[in-house]
């Protein structure tokens, strides 16, 4: 089983003390990427929840520490280096924010932390799940107190809030703070010996609600940003209050009254000044590390720097995405900025120049009403075991499944992407030929008041591997203003169908394929072969059977059975309740499965030879896929809301709402079925087994021929042999039961060394089946970059290793 | 993966076209019309031939009426001289090898050698009883002539003795035209009204014809193709192509013109170097004002122009940059192709022009990295050191400078060219891109840009904002192309809209009304035009539907 499609963006990165890895929380585990070469080279593992919060512990370069938190309610403590857990610490409460004050601001603390035990204190943002949610006015979030070193919580609670919040950390160590709707709470960070349980507070208000907040690194200056896109900055916050706790070094206190522009109320602060640009709410606030910048960010997609003293601003502008974070590191020359679009752009700073982009699957997002039903939501590359998504900025792109990663983007619609815009052009289906090296799509723009709304058919071409598609024909308006329901590749020979709302279809052939006869053979192009209609009925569904002679065609409710080659009607099939949406033939079987939704949702087998409906179900389906070449099918049907709330008693069904069911299409009876989560909006394809990179990672037993693929709403999958005996009792949605053979595998040196980072990974199992790929390993063994390589203690005893087994192969 | 990428700005773009199936212009046909015609009107009668000049510039007569005017090209066809020294309508007119002098025959019977500078008459030659037809040197022959007319005798002469050395007699009709053998100054054809076209070689007397070979139909021009080997004939509708080393066989017989084919020439591709430089085609022109290219290597018609008259007679020079094509009415349409020798000056001065330093440097260079790679022979010490990163002048080189062979190009990223419009849109300052690309003259953008506007949910806010000036723009806009077929969909829609919106600020604005009534009264046409459409259809659909039942 192979799960990714992880979101990157959940949580804010954490650089290592070197800034040459990157710690990102990738769904329950911690992936670590290469800032370099922007490839995943390991990953943390215990986790079964998000994680919420990385922190790497400061200090020597060497030092490879670091602290996770997560919604399990466990903190974990890491050696990310050979990616080791050291100590765990449950909380038995859902963590959602972490800061450790004591790292920052005293970097010689870590280095005493061996001689002699201080206890390191972190504040936690929890939900207390003793609280009712739907109770009015519950208090669920809570910020406590915990000492890392003596592994306990402290008794005390700092504050209650309705949500848990995210804590912000001043980057002296100082303060600490949260935003709670219009106000901001700040807490001075008690003294390590300090027996105070409970330390001062103040609160600065606003007449927003404010979205984030950052301290000055030196000054006490404080910014928040607010839905409205305005960044207030408080300077001399606390002065009065905290002005016991030593010199600040902004200390001079003015307690002046009159002299306090901006501020409001009787908050502690000197003064409040307001820049507004941003026109949107701002996700990023953050000082530069020297303090004399400040950089926002919001969801326009915009980084902006502003010189605090004259306010003086500079842009990165069309980063194409809403930003979400931006990380610091210990490298004054490097941040990252993590995107809504699952991207993470490592920055090299004073030029704010992208250097290297992460990029992981795209997420799905938010389409207006009318749009959704036509949508497709993904489409599979069988062969090569590739998903291409629609993205937002009118693109396809194309992931990898089996390395969890992206392998190309097409911009399907050269128009400027302007995040945070309501979505007008949207691009609507995509679909491949069974080869891959064929892509149709259709964008529609939607109409302003009945005026220039646009639907436009394009035909891509690859000419290579590596999925550089260039587009060959473009279709303005196939079916004059009509909106495409779908679209099918026929199995083998160059033709698309596509069928229209507007009540017909159309057989586009490519026109290499007519010339051919006529050895004429100018240039490519797609052009229309056939139009056929069915007693003008709207066109929702089409497909091809196997071999392509027959083209099924749904008419709303009845099917319709053409011969693709003479366009011409072949049979008319029955009668369904609700229009169909999906048509699919069972394999090289002789039936035709067939989808509607709607009030009366129907699953239904329809025998090609008795031309006549075989059996059929009463449920919501949300995708269908067909294996290849058995008459296997495969369905991912949404619970009905009541049996969902009914399998809330049983601890096994919690929280999942869906089912995927095998079938085979001559029983009605499902081979296997699995639950799953987030199944509204997934999709389900089988793919081909015989992958160079699937059989690489598998290392007992022959590799399955098909697998199958479940993608969930979040566009996280997991790849499994629906065959196999031992993935009836897995749950899909445990990622704790990932073996090495996920996507750790696969990159940078692994790729090259096979198992030699599952050796590292765990050290305490025993090594399987030692076999360099390489015949001569020794070579190439400690080439590569330094932060790659294990540490030479390992590196040299597979070093001796494959000398010993060069040795027994020469003497036999 | 992980190229770090920002999301790259695309300029709007107007909707693709569809393209025709067949490439619109094959590159013969683009050289054929890459000659810049232009007109030189106004002449007495019609052009009955046009000759150029061997020589350089190749100046070129045109025999109108009774006289005869030279033109040069390389001045704009500026009129040189004109010969008016004609008692009767010149027919023809020939220059000699070396291009002093010309020789014309006219409708008296006289034929005359002119010297070209001084235009004096040189020789008078009389003997045509009748009305002479052609008159025609010889290649590469300075002291004879050959003539035709309608006695139905060609004549050879002795120039500068002014007397026929011999009569050729055999035609039965009238003599029409001939041509002179690019390979022999002895052999010559000509052609007849009896249809008949006669190889004749003046070596062998009184025995006649050497050759006969008939076209069918009264034959209105004849030349001898550059082999040397073939002939085209032109009458009637056709252009025949005739082997005269197999025996006088037809090879092909060309018939894509309407009316009598009046003149055929030898035209040639004169693409610089490479392979393509010595073709040559049949240039033919006709009174269906039709002038057609035809291949003869593979038999066939590579490119056709209309011209609005009768054309009579044809000339390609033969330094390939000029075509000349006279008309019944007496207008020249002369063609002339860019070559950058106009500017220049001719190539062969080039080549003694003395080398700049620059120049030789690159020579050496050149030589030397030949050398290098061909790897044989001693390698010659250059004399002209080879600039080196070392030397003082290395940093100094132009922007001309070429990479030699092993340097590493450092390619500088395009720029993009982003129009006015784009970059306001950019600015998000909607209104004001409108304005802007209303005002720039190209429909395709404006369109585009509302297009965007719409996808953008800004394009009625806009309309709502503009000043009466800027609607008016806007009006005189739709006015001009709202009826385009192309852009119809959604200028129509707009159109709606604006007057919706509008119609109290129009009623305030005089100006306004004026674009309201254009505007109206292209709409109006353009229903006339569909209804006229709607009719011609309601005729063919019923035809149609009969043709498909059968």
């Amino acid at each position: 089983m192979i799960g990714g499609g992880k979101s990157y963006v959940s949580a804010p990165p954490a650089f290592s003390t070197d800034a040459k890895r990157l710690l990102v929380c990738t769904g329950t585990v911690v992936s670590i990427f290469s800032t370099s070469t922007g490839l995943q080279i390991a990953s943390l593992e215990a986790h079964n929840a998000l994680v919420t919060s990385v922190i790497v512990v400061p200090g020597n370069k060497a030092l490879s520490f670091c602290w996770t938190a997560s919604l399990d309610g466990t903190l974990r403590y890491w050696d990310f280096a050979v990616a080791e857990l050291m100590k765990t610490i449950d909380i038995k409460m859902p963590i959602f924010s972490m800061v450790i004050p004591s790292f920052l601001g005293q970097p010689e603390k870590g280095m005493q932390e061996s001689a002699l035990p201080v206890h390191v204190f972190a504040y936690l943002s929890v939900e207390n799940t003793q609280v009712q949610a739907n109770a009015p006015k519950a208090l669920r979030g809570q910020i406590r107190k915990c000492d890392l070193t003596e592994s306990r919580l402290g008794g005390g609670v700092f504050a209650e809030t309705r949500e848990p919040e995210v804590i912000t950390v001043s980057p002296s160590g100082k303060f600490f703070g949260i935003r709670n709707k219009r106000k901001i709470h700040i807490w001075r960070v008690p003294a390590i010996d300090s027996k105070l349980l409970v330390s001062k507070k103040i609160t600065l208000h606003h007449t927003r609600n404010l979205t984030v907040l950052a301290f000055h690194p030196t000054k006490t200056i404080v910014a928040a940003g607010d839905v409205s896109g305005r960044i207030l900055t408080w300077r001399g916050f606390g002065n009065r209050t905290f002005s016991d706790g030593g010199k600040l070094e902004n200390g001079t206190s003015k307690n002046n009254e009159e002299e306090r522009p901006g501020v409001r109320g009787d908050d502690d602060a000197d003064s409040c000044t307001t820049w507004h640009w941003h026109p949107a709410g701002i996700n990023v606030l953050s000082f530069s590390s020297d303090g004399a910048y400040l950089y926002s960010g919001g969801v326009e997609g915009v980084l902006v720097v502003w010189q605090l003293d004259t306010g003086k601003k500079k842009f990165l502008p069309r980063i194409g995405s809403p930003l979400l974070y931006l990380t610091d590191s210990s490298d004054p020359s490097l941040s990252s900025i993590s995107c809504a679009d699952n991207q993470i752009h490592i920055l090299k700073m004073p030029l704010m120049e992208i250097v290297k982009s992460i990029s992981g699957i795209k997420l799905p997002y938010s389409v207006p009403e009318i749009y959704e039903g036509i949508c497709n939501r993904f489409a599979f590359d069988h062969t090569a075991g590739l998903v291409a998504l629609r993205t937002e900025n009118y693109r396809i792109q194309f992931y990898s499944l089996f390395d969890d990663r992206e392998v190309s983007e097409v911009q399907v619609w050269e128009r400027n992407h302007q995040p945070g815009d309501e979505i007008r052009v949207i691009v609507t289906l995509v679909c491949l030929s069974g080869d891959g090296s064929m892509m149709s799509t259709v964008e529609v723009k939607l109409p302003e008041e009945g005026l220039g709304g646009l639907v436009c058919l394009k035909f891509w071409a690859s000419g290579s591997q590596n999925k550089n598609f260039t587009m060959s024909t473009i279709v303005y308006e196939p079916h004059r203003d009509a909106g495409i329901s779908s679209l099918a590749f026929h199995p083998t020979r160059r033709m698309v169908v596509s069928s229209s709302y507007g009540g017909d279809f159309k057989i586009w052939v490519c026109s290499d394929e007519i010339q051919q006869k006529r050895e004429a053979l100018q240039h490519s192009g797609w052009m229309c072969h056939a139009v056929g209609s069915y007693k003008k009925k709207p066109m929702t569904a089409a497909a091809f059977s196997a071999d392509g002679s027959v083209l099924a065609v749904a008419a709303e409710t009845v099917i319709t059975l053409w011969d693709p080659d003479n366009n011409a009607l072949v049979a008319v099939i029955g009668e369904a309740q609700m229009p169909i949406v999906t048509l699919s033939f069972a394999g090289k079987s002789e039936y035709l499965v067939s989808v509607s939704q709607g009030s009366k949702p129907q699953l239904s087998v329809w025998s090609m030879s008795k031309l006549s409906e075989f059996w059929s179900y009463k449920l919501h389906i949300e995708d269908l896929t067909c294996a290849p070449d058995s008459s296997s099918f495969a369905v991912l049907a949404l619970l009905p809301k009541s049996s969902a709330g009914m399998g809330s008693n049983e601890p096994s069904l919690v929280g999942k709402d869906g089912v995927i069911l095998l079938f085979n299409a001559t029983d009605p009876v499902p081979l296997t079925m699995w639950s799953v989560r987030k199944a509204k909006g997934g999709g389900l394809a089988f793919l081909n087994g015989n992958q160079h990179s699937f059989q690489y990672n598998i290392l007992d037993g022959k590799p399955p021929q098909t697998l199958l693929v479940y993608m969930n709403g979040d566009h996280e999958y997991v790849i499994f042999d629906p065959y196999g005996n031992e993935t009836n009792e897995l749950s899909l949605t445990k990622r704790e039961s990932h073996v090495a053979l996920d996507e750790t595998g696969q990159f940078g040196y692994a790729s090259i060394y096979g198992e030699l980072p599952r050796f590292d990974l765990k050290r305490d199992q025993a090594f399987l089946a030692p076999s360099a790929p390489s015949q001569r390993p020794w070579e190439t063994l400690f080439s590569g970059s330094s932060h790659n390589l294990p540490p030479l203690t390992k590196l040299c005893s597979e070093f001796m290793e494959s000398l010993l087994e060069k040795r027994t192969a020469t003497v036999e | 993966m992980a190229e770090p990428q920002i999301s790259k700005t695309y300029p709007v773009k107007p909707k693709h076209k569809p393209k025709p199936r067949t490439p619109k212009q094959t590159t013969e046909s683009k050289y054929w019309s890459s000659f810049k015609t232009k007109q030189i009107p106004d002449l007495i009668s019609s052009i009955t031939s046009l000759t150029f000049s061997p020589t350089t510039p190749h100046s070129f007569a045109a025999a109108h009426s009774a006289s005869l005017t030279l033109y040069n090209p390389q001045n704009k066809f500026s009129p040189t001289a004109t010969i008016s020294s004609f008692r009767d309508v010149v027919s023809s007119a020939s220059f000699r090898c070396d291009g002093l002098l010309i020789a014309a025959s006219d409708l008296s019977g006289l034929v005359q050698v002119f010297d070209v500078k001084t235009r004096t008459p040189l020789r008078k030659l009389r003997s045509h009883t009748r009305p002479a037809r052609f008159v025609k040197y010889p290649v590469a022959d300075k002291l004879h002539l050959v003539s035709g007319g309608d006695d139905a005798i060609v004549k050879y002469w002795d120039v500068s003795g002014e007397t026929p050395i011999c009569d050729l007699l055999g035609h039965k009709d009238y003599v029409r035209c001939g041509d002179c053998s690019p390979v022999s100054a002895d052999m010559f054809i000509t052609g007849s009204y009896d249809h008949t076209v006669k190889l004749w070689d003046v070596r062998v007397k009184d025995s006649g014809s050497v050759m006969e070979v008939n076209h069918g139909k009264p034959v209105e021009d004849v030349i001898f193709l550059p082999s040397g080997g073939l002939v085209a004939t032109a009458g009637g509708n056709s252009v025949k192509i005739w082997d005269l080393m197999g025996g006088g066989k037809m090879v092909y017989s060309m018939e894509s013109h309407n009316k009598t084919v009046t003149s055929i020439c030898v035209g040639k591709l004169g693409k610089d170097g490479g392979e393509e430089a010595q073709q040559y085609r049949i240039l033919s022109v006709a009174l269906d004002g039709y002038m057609k290219v035809f291949d003869y290597a593979k038999m066939k018609v590579t490119h056709s122009m209309r011209f609005p008259a009768p054309l009579m007679s044809v000339g390609f020079s033969p330094d390939c940059l000029t075509r000349v094509i006279g008309t019944s009415n007496g207008t020249i349409y002369a063609g002339r192709r860019k070559n950058k020798e106009d500017f220049e000056g001719g190539s062969d001065e080039e080549l003694e022009r003395p080398l700049s330093k620059y120049e030789r440097r690159q020579k050496k260079l050149k030589a030397l990295s030949s050398g290098d790679a061909g790897g044989l022979g001693p390698v010659e010490e250059p004399q002209v050191r080879v600039l080196k990163p070392t030397n003082f002048r290395y940093f100094h080189r132009g922007q001309g400078e070429k990479p030699s062979e092993g340097e590493y190009l450092v390619m500088r990223p395009r720029k993009l060219k982003l129009g006015e419009h784009d970059k306001l849109l950019k600015k998000f300052r909607h209104k004001e891109a409108l304005v802007s690309v209303l005002g720039s003259k190209n429909p395709e953008n404006a369109v585009a840009v509302m297009e965007e506007l719409v996808a953008r949910k800004k394009l009625l806010k806009c309309v709502s904002n503009l000043d009466t000036e800027e609607l008016g723009l806007l009006l005189m806009f739709l006015q001009k192309h709202s009826t385009v077929p192309s852009y119809s969909g959604l200028l129509m829609g707009l159109t709606k809209k604006v007057l919706e919106m509008r119609a109290e600020d129009i009623r305030a604005s005089d100006d306004l009304k004026g674009h309201i009534r254009n505007l109206k009264r292209s709409v109006e046409e353009e229903i006339r035009i569909q209804q006229s459409l709607q009719e011609i259809q309601g005729i063919i659909s019923p035809l149609l539907r009969i043709t498909g039942r059968r």
